[in-house]
């Protein structure tokens, strides 16, 4: 897997109160877990195969019974329809499924040119 | 290269079921999940892990709580009621088996089962309502 950086946009409400839509990121790509650190993973198809989008989650540990694999969890556990290491049909994760780690927040002020705020 | 680098990727944080759809297949998911945190927990004696299973399993208890509710008091009709008398009930008793004195509070994987059960009974009934 190539190494770069790259700046990725967060959808959804599974990372909150940490992260909140519309918020960007610089991320490594490539780039090893660290625990406790939050990465850009690729979950496994759900139940009808249906491929599931690229995902920010945070990675909490190795595996209890398999340390070569990473669990990771969203930070927002109340929200519906949660989706990670703890939900059925997921489990934890082969390193070549931590696609990138999170480097580091991009400021609202110092935006990209042309990016959006979300909606306050 | 540098174009590349300033247009993000779209990273997901969304819910991973169809929201404000109703589906017993929410509430299912949920209880799969309670399913394999009991059997996750019960060959590993990890004290961290553990903690966090047993928090994660009474947040999963409370959204199958939530989806069945959701299911009983917005889906299900008056005349829905009347034709399955046995629906307030079956709410009744799964919600219960998510609750404190089920997979909410114990670690036992006979209750997550008959919660399953019990989903597997409105979800029947639910697939007839829709194809009526």
């Amino acid at each position: 897997m190539a190494v770069g950086l790259g700046v990725v946009v967060v959808r959804g409400r599974s990372m909150e109160p940490t992260l909140h839509t519309g918020d960007r990121m610089v991320v490594l790509r490539g780039a090893p877990p660290r625990m406790g650190r939050l990465a850009i993973v690729r979950l496994p198809p759900d139940e009808s195969g249906m491929p599931r989008p690229l995902a920010i989650k945070r990675v909490t540990g190795r595996d209890p019974s398999d340390p070569r694999r990473y669990w990771v969890e969203s930070d927002n556990q109340t929200v519906s329809g949660v989706a990670d290491s703890w939900t059925h049909g997921i489990g934890s994760l082969a390193r070549e499924q931590i696609r990138a780690v999170v480097l580091f927040r991009i400021p609202q002020r110092l935006r990209l040119p042309g990016g959006r705020r979300p909606l306050q | 290269m540098l174009s590349r680098f300033f247009t993000p990727t779209e990273v997901s944080a969304h819910c991973d079921l169809p929201c404000g759809v109703y589906d017993p297949a929410q509430a299912r998911i949920e209880a799969q999940s309670i399913k394999a945190i009991i059997a996750k927990v019960a060959d590993n004696s990890d004290p961290d892990f553990r903690t966090r299973a047993v928090l994660i399993k009474e947040q999963r208890s409370e959204l199958v709580k939530h989806h069945l509710w959701v299911l009983w008091t917005d889906y299900f009709k008056a005349p829905h009621f009347e034709k399955y008398p046995q629906l307030h009930t079956l709410f009744n008793e799964a919600t219960k088996l998510a609750g404190a004195s089920g997979t909410k509070g114990e670690f036992d994987a006979g209750k997550a089962d008959e919660l399953l059960a019990k989903i597997d009974e409105i979800d029947a009934i639910f697939k007839e309502t829709k194809a009526a």
